[in-house]
């Protein structure tokens, strides 16, 4: 069995990072930031369709309520502007009450479904909301050249067993 | 002069900003110092709160404007353009609610630059130790802010520019007020420094006021200055605006975006340890869609375990497209090894598989290779799990695949498709370069050995890369070989319209059987007659063709069954499937050795497949698609005729010099359909024959070329329908 792990240099020990796949914005509907929801072929083997798809459109939605214009935001810019905006040092705008549930959902979504799959989410945020980087991890439990395909989901299988 | 950090310390480029300020402030402190105590005693104290509220705002805004990060977008890390640097094309386009936007390429960021992100000068040449970095929605760089204006800060600026406009407005009208009615005294100082004041206001007001119509204009119409400065959207619809409402909604009401850089780096807690779970494909969950040279087939598997759906995205190759490949419903029997390399068995397809075969087109090499968007050809045989299933044999004939690479050969389709599964079970879980390496490797083989199967379905081809990727991957199974249900699916898969009843056309699947058969005759004819180069008929080839041997053994001899017994269908194909492989599995050794080009090598062993493949359709569906074979036989055909008359001959002479063996199945590789339906019938009768004589004067028209192939030792080269020829050996 695979030791445990407490942090992403132990785990190397036993996963390796294979590939990196990059969900792309989608700008179909102009500058607002959506990714896209195609299916990566990468990930064709490693995880249900449904799944990421379900991933990605409910970032979507988060980011699409986090730059929704509505009555909160205008109450906020004018609040922040009578405090001439010495309210931000105090509360955190909207934007970034978003921000932090759409990285406590990444977080999850990492726990419950792609970690178990060898798989990792970035947060957008991190690469300035341009792509979703998930990056794809192989098993290795021996030395070796870590190989993508079954070849490599087999010897993860020996590895962890 | 230089800075001891090696920063370059320029002053200039804050003298407008000190200026700004020193006005700014300078003027407004005198004003409220001198103008505002009077007007409060004389007009009303009100006036002094109220501007003093406006000047607050106007310092906010100023320094907001000032301080804050327009939106510089973080470096993108090396693996993101990992596929993009070397073969990016410079612009990117995008569509954006309907107009084509352009996403250029930046070298230094090392990604396309977002729609409306550009680079600052100004910004970047004073900093020169911080590597440039692009501004999201760049407005301008303004001199009197000193900092870029983008997407973060471009709301303070543009309520900068407001409230200073009416700070402006409102010191010099409350001035004038002030010097007009004479509250005070008119030669006193106060008179005096209200008039200087007025005199400031009044000579900054026009410029002010000026830029604060510019962008009020700009803000309504959705434009950043930069657009507007350069013209993009002079003549054009801007797709970035949303209508005048909602722009200025936009810019004033929508929170503020959070800024990239300077984030504290979340703690990367979640662990990835092996092992990793793999999807699970059900039965009847997956969809096999498989692109035939622009013919899309979706199978849908009613009975099938499951069926991938197989896209290619048309790329720009370079290699002619090949002639449709095999019959989906083959690759999709070969799926069971895609998915989980479950030993589902062969019958993907199913016996609901409509009768007509769908040829698919399957270019396992290219499936990883779409994934990336900036791959200027990539080709993508993408297999995806589609849930639903779908009505299979939806044939479009779309003419000419560039991105379809499978070789026409008349490799027996059962043989091809679980390889070709195989193979793109291996493609696409790995990496794109490897299905790329394999396109490219078997590129060559493929594009010039179009063997135009006339059955063809481009299995050939894959099964041919499929046959590289066991010598790869070596952890290749054979067990789709040998499950034939495929092939009736496959013929079923096969979308052109088979002239020929089904008597003359049997199913891949079957004719792997029936070569399967064929072969163990064969092995027992042409014992005596040449060395075998095979001790049996599954005595494995020489190192890659090891599978193909099988293969074709298989085929041979499910065709022997098949001709014996009425096939049915399911289990029949299956075996053909496995024998087509098996058998063309020795005709693929023997190619290189028998084919006069290495081209010829790399397609005969597709091309060996048909052979089997003759057999099958009998037992296969009713109707396999002979006008969409002919027809990617022709669109691609051109390179591979040539080919396939060459190893028509190969075969002719092989089949010549290898008297009476039924399982000498030759079918003279020709675009024709109808020839290579006789063909197959002859084939798939061949048996009770064993003339190949009769096999090779069975095609008509460009019938058999005299073939020029040796014999190898107990290697029976068959030709298939189309001019496809097997390699079996005996």
């Amino acid at each position: 069995l695979c030791p445990q792990v407490h942090s992403l240099q132990e785990l190397r020990r036993s996963a390796s990072l294979a590939t990196k796949v990059f969900v792309q914005r989608d700008y179909s509907d102009g500058t607002t930031c959506q990714f896209q929801t195609k299916f990566p072929p990468e990930l064709e083997s490693r995880i249900e369709r449904q799944l990421f798809e379900e991933t990605v459109k409910t970032l979507n939605g988060f980011y699409a309520e986090a730059e929704k214009i509505g009555g909160s935001s205008y109450l906020e810019g004018c609040l922040a502007c009578a405090t001439a905006y010495f309210i931000f040092l105090c509360m955190e705008t909207h934007y970034e009450k978003v921000l932090k549930k759409i990285s406590k959902y990444i977080q999850d979504q990492n726990e419950k479904i792609y970690a178990p799959r060898g798989l990792l989410l970035t947060d957008p945020l991190e690469r300035g909301m341009r792509v979703i980087e998930i990056s794809i991890y192989e098993a290795r439990c021996s030395s070796g050249s870590p190989s993508s395909g079954s070849s490599s989901s087999s010897s993860g299988g020996g590895g962890g067993g | 002069m230089p800075a001891a950090s090696g920063k370059r310390f320029k002053p200039s480029k804050y003298v407008p900003v000190s200026a700004a300020a020193i006005f700014l402030v300078g003027a407004t402190t005198l004003f409220f110092a001198f103008t505002c105590p009077g007007l409060s005693l004389y007009v009303s104290p009100i006036i002094p709160a109220y501007n003093a509220v406006v000047f607050l705002f106007v310092l906010a805004n100023f320094s907001m404007a000032t301080f804050m990060d327009p939106g510089i977008f973080p470096r993108a890390e090396e693996d993101e353009d990992k596929e993009d640097d070397f073969r990016a094309p410079l612009y990117k386009t995008v569509e954006i609610k309907g107009i084509q936007v352009r996403m250029k390429w930046c070298a230094t960021c090392r990604f396309y630059r977002p729609p409306r992100c550009s680079h600052c000068s100004v910004c970047d040449n004073c900093h020169p130790l911080t590597a440039p970095r692009p501004r999201q929605e760049f407005d301008h760089h303004c001199p009197w802010v000193n900092n870029c204006i983008g997407r973060r800060n471009y709301r303070y600026f543009f309520l900068f520019l407001l409230s200073l406009t009416t700070h402006i407005m409102g010191v010099f009208g409350f001035g004038l007020l002030y010097v007009l009615y004479q509250v005070e005294e008119l030669s006193g100082v106060r008179m005096a420094v209200t008039m200087v004041v007025m005199c400031v206001a009044g000579l900054f007001f026009i410029p002010v006021a000026g830029l604060t119509g510019f962008h009020v204009v700009l803000v309504a119409r959705g434009r950043t200055t930069n657009e507007q400065v350069t013209g993009k959207f002079r003549g054009g619809v801007n797709p970035f605006t949303n209508g005048c409402c909602r722009n200025v909604s936009r810019v004033l009401c929508s929170s503020p975006a959070p800024r990239y850089l300077g984030r504290p780096k979340a703690e990367q807690t979640v662990l990835v340890r092996p092992p990793f779970l793999r999807p699970e494909v059900s039965d009847g969950q997956i969809t096999v869609k498989i692109m035939d040279n622009g013919i899309q087939t979706e199978l849908k598997r009613t009975k099938s375990k499951g069926s991938l759906e197989v896209t290619e995205s048309q790329s720009a190759d370079a290699e002619p497209p090949p002639p449709p490949k095999p019959d989906l419903s083959r690759y999709t029997g070969l799926r069971t090894h895609l998915t989980l390399a479950t030993t589902e068995d062969s019958s993907l397809l199913g016996k609901d598989s409509p009768p007509t075969p769908t040829m698919y087109k399957y270019r396992p090499g290219y499936s990883s290779s779409s994934s990336s968007a900036a791959l200027p050809h990539s080709t993508s045989a993408k297999l995806s799990r589609v849930n639903s299933l779908k009505e299979p044999n939806s044939i479009c004939d779309s003419g000419h695949k560039p991105s379809y690479r499978s070789e026409p050969s008349l490799e027996p389709e059962s043989f091809r498709s679980p390889t070709f599964g195989k193979s793109f079970h291996f493609d696409p879980l790995s990496s794109g370069s490897r299905s790329s390496s394999l396109k490219s490797a078997q590129g060559t083989g493929f594009e010039t050995g179009h063997l135009q199967s006339i059955r063809s379905e481009g299995t050939t081809s894959t099964s041919y890369k499929s046959l590289v990727n066991q010598t790869r991957n070596g952890s290749l199974s054979y067990d789709s070989l040998l499950t034939p249900s495929d092939s009736p699916d496959f013929e079923s898969v096969q979308a052109g319209p088979e002239p020929e009843a089904p008597v003359g056309y049997t199913s891949p699947f079957l004719s792997a059987r029936i070569a399967q058969q064929r072969e163990t005759d064969l092995h027992g004819r042409f014992a005596s007659t040449a060395s075998p180069k095979h001790a049996a008929p599954r005595e494995p080839s020489p190192v890659r063709y090891d599978n193909l041997s099988r293969h074709i053994v298989a085929s041979i001899q499910e065709r022997e069954k098949l001709l014996q017994q009425p096939p049915a269908p399911g289990q029949e194909e299956d075996a053909g499937l496995a024998d087509s492989g098996i058998q063309s599995t020795p005709g693929s050794g023997n190619a290189p050795r028998t084919s006069s080009s290495s081209d010829d090598s790399k397609r005969s062993p597709l091309g060996k497949n048909p052979l089997t493949r003759p057999a099958l359709p009998r037992f296969g569906k009713p109707e396999p698609p002979p006008a969409l074979r002919v027809r990617s036989l022709g669109s691609p055909d051109q390179p591979a005729a040539p080919h396939l008359g060459k190893s028509v001959s190969y075969s002719s002479q092989k089949t010549a010099s290898q008297a009476g063996g039924p399982e000498t199945e030759e079918v003279a590789l020709q675009p024709l359909l109808a020839p290579k339906d006789e063909v197959q019938m002859r084939t798939a009768y061949s048996k009770s024959n064993g003339q190949p004589k009769s096999l090779g004067s069975a095609p008509p028209g460009p019938g058999p070329v005299p073939l020029s192939s040796p014999t190898r030792g107990g290697v029976k080269k068959v030709s298939g329908v189309g001019g496809t020829t097997y390699e079996i050996s005996v």
